[in-house]
């Protein structure tokens, strides 16, 4: 290791000795593990070769120059531009985070307000798309939609995308909700608020910040995600993820390290958004 | 029957009891405080006062008006929370407001009302405050104006004073109870400090083992407690087992006997228990026994500056004796002593 970043290791050590400088090289590395894929990302879409070699033996604009002609005058090889796929993930996102948040509200203040049979299960239930894995929601779902008598088309990719980001928008509702005590309530209660009014007055303006993590998590789940949604588009309802996968298929070209970028962009502004309203500490992932 | 009436008021969770067989009349701009040790049921019956527990069983009426059944928002009752329960969301001026702004009250005169209360509490100033920025004796303050401002029927206050330190507790009390007296608002007050009581209430109900044990004013509860519970509750007592001899006297343990004029109706050789307070009883140098004048050794002694305690072995029970400085003799541990019972001050208690 060079001198000046060992001393920089030393120099941010939190713990005295051998022990300490173990523990940050450990950490450094598996920080460096983690942001690995996206520092190749972004050098691959910067490449100025025509293949997928790395490291790229030149570097231009050309990728870039290119997602944009895509994004203003869409190949005829494609099925869908990428602006109808960007328009369905935005759709899907928002109306995701919306359900999400209103189902996990209430949820969220009976889990902790309330004592009721299966509360246990109901916790474990809303917790399982946590664990199940990925691949049998996906078919489970599918099967379930194609015994449907009626098409479902943005609808389906909605539904499976509240079902994903439930655990997490009731997790940061839950922890709001822990901090709030029942007397405010109760305060409402006495000075004339009927038990609804008091939740809508109280409780619900003590949650907000919680509600606020969940709603952008929620919004981030469902605009990342792949699996569950590869299962259910179809040739008119196609999600940016699967619009990116489609096109690395049929012929892998670098552009989609371009979109890629921009969408890591996009994540790493909404997450900023969180900790910026949230602050630190106050959402549970 | 105006006021507040309670009628065989009952608490049960499942087979626990909290609170039963409570029949109380609270009387119209009275300070009433309830009073007892921690889990005696008292801040039961004032949430079922409150409407925030139901009744298990028996009845509460307003004025006449049953009223045991009636949710909480609709009661029209103040209340100050052990908690203080501010909305951190809200300036101090929402916060009183908000009472007002459920009654749709308009803007106006939601605006006259803060000022007035605002101005009653001396926080004119603090009206755009949050009230995460106040300190504890203004948050108390402004508790108690969001509980009187949609000018409630009844003023409930549940350990409202417990969380500020001593001497703010204190003129707190005075103040409240200031306020309480000047807007003459029927008040409940529960409280588990006795001092508190004492300088608020007009009436203590003093609450123990779930149920009542007695009502009176302070000083009755004071100086003739109904039985061994209440006397042992409130204040230091001597409390020691006595057995009456006929024509008002009384041996105690130790073979030493006493006159005390209220036994003269109680049967010879019958096991009582008596109380006498610290305050009542006098210390001398050691003199001959004459009279209720007995015997003792000094077994601790307590200088807390202001006042002497002293503990003494006396004829086989340990009795406890208030002195102030002045009074004071010089006592030491293993000093003999001579302690004076006046009759009067002595109290006979039911078990």
């Amino acid at each position: 290791m060079s001198s000046p970043l060992k001393s920089l290791f030393r120099g941010a050590a939190l713990l005295p000795g051998e022990t300490g400088r173990f523990a940050m090289l450990l950490s450094g590395g598996i920080l460096l593990l983690a942001v690995l894929p996206i520092l190749t990302m972004i050098v691959m879409s910067f490449s100025g070769a025509s293949n997928l070699d790395f490291p790229p033996a030149s570097y231009s604009l050309q990728w870039y120059k290119a997602a944009w002609n895509t994004f203003v005058s869409p190949d005829a090889s494609d099925v869908l531009s990428l602006g109808q796929a960007l328009t369905t993930s935005l759709l899907v996102a928002t109306l995701s985070m919306l359900f999400a948040t209103l189902v996990a509200v209430p949820a969220a203040y009976a889990l902790v307000r309330c004592e009721f049979r299966g509360k246990a299960a109901a916790l474990q239930l809303m917790s399982l798309p946590l664990v199940f894995p990925m691949v049998v929601l996906g078919l489970a779902l599918l099967l379930i939609f194609d015994s449907l008598p009626f098409q479902l088309n943005t609808s389906r990719l909605v539904i499976a995308h509240v079902i994903l980001a439930l655990p997490f928008v009731v997790k940061n509702c839950t922890a709001a909700m822990l901090s709030i005590g029942s007397e405010v309530e109760e305060a409402a209660q006495m000075l004339g608020a009927s038990p609804l009014r008091a939740i809508v007055d109280v409780v619900v303006p003590l949650m907000r910040s919680g509600i606020l993590a969940g709603m952008l998590l929620a919004f981030i789940i469902s605009f990342n995600e792949f699996t569950v949604t590869y299962f259910l588009y179809n040739i008119d309802v196609m999600t940016v993820p699967i619009w990116m996968y489609s096109r690395t298929v049929s012929s892998l070209d670098p552009t989609v390290f371009s979109f890629a970028v921009l969408i890591v962009l996009i994540d790493f502004a909404l997450i900023w958004a969180l900790e910026k309203l949230v602050g630190e500490g106050g959402v549970s992932f | 029957m105006s006021g507040l009436v309670l009628e065989n008021v009952e608490k049960h969770y499942g087979s626990a009891c909290a609170v039963t067989d409570v029949n109380l009349h609270l009387p119209e701009g009275k300070l009433v405080c309830f009073l007892g040790p921690s889990g005696c049921g008292k801040t039961t019956l004032l949430r079922m006062i409150a409407g925030l527990e139901t009744l298990s069983d028996g009845e509460i009426r307003l004025d006449g008006e049953d009223i045991g059944h009636t949710p909480a928002h609709q009661r029209n009752f103040g209340m100050v929370f052990q908690s203080l329960a501010l909305f951190p969301h809200m300036t101090v001026g929402e916060n009183i407001a908000y009472p007002l702004r459920l009654r749709g009250v308009s803007k106006a005169d939601q605006q006259a009302r803060v000022t007035e209360l605002l101005q009653l509490i001396q926080l004119q100033e603090m009206v755009d405050r949050p009230v995460a920025k106040l300190s504890g004796g203004q948050r108390q303050r402004v508790a108690i104006a969001r509980a009187i401002a949609a000018r409630p029927k009844l003023l409930l206050l549940d350990e409202p004073l417990s969380a500020l330190d001593a001497k703010l507790r204190e003129s707190m009390q005075v103040e409240i109870r200031q306020l309480q007296q000047r807007l003459n608002i029927t008040t409940i007050l529960v409280t588990h400090d006795q001092r508190e009581a004492m300088t608020m209430a007009d009436i203590v109900v003093v609450l123990g083992e779930h149920r009542v044990q007695q009502v009176g004013t302070p000083i009755e509860i004071y100086r003739n407690p109904a039985n061994a519970f209440v006397a042992d509750f409130i204040g230091s007592g001597n409390i020691f087992p006595a057995i009456a001899l006929g024509n008002g006297r009384v041996s105690l343990p130790g073979g030493a006997a006493i006159q005390v004029p209220i036994c003269e109706s109680i049967q010879a050789g019958t096991s009582i228990k008596m109380l006498v307070r610290p305050e009542d009883l006098t210390l001398s140098l050691p003199q001959a026994t004459a009279g209720n004048r007995l015997q003792g050794t000094v077994t601790f002694v307590r200088d807390s500056g202001a006042t002497i305690e002293t503990t003494i072995d006396c004829s086989g029970v340990s009795l406890t004796a208030l002195s102030t400085p002045c009074q004071g003799i010089g006592l030491a541990i293993g000093n003999p002593v001579s302690v004076t019972i006046p009759a009067e001050a002595c109290r006979v208690l039911t078990a």
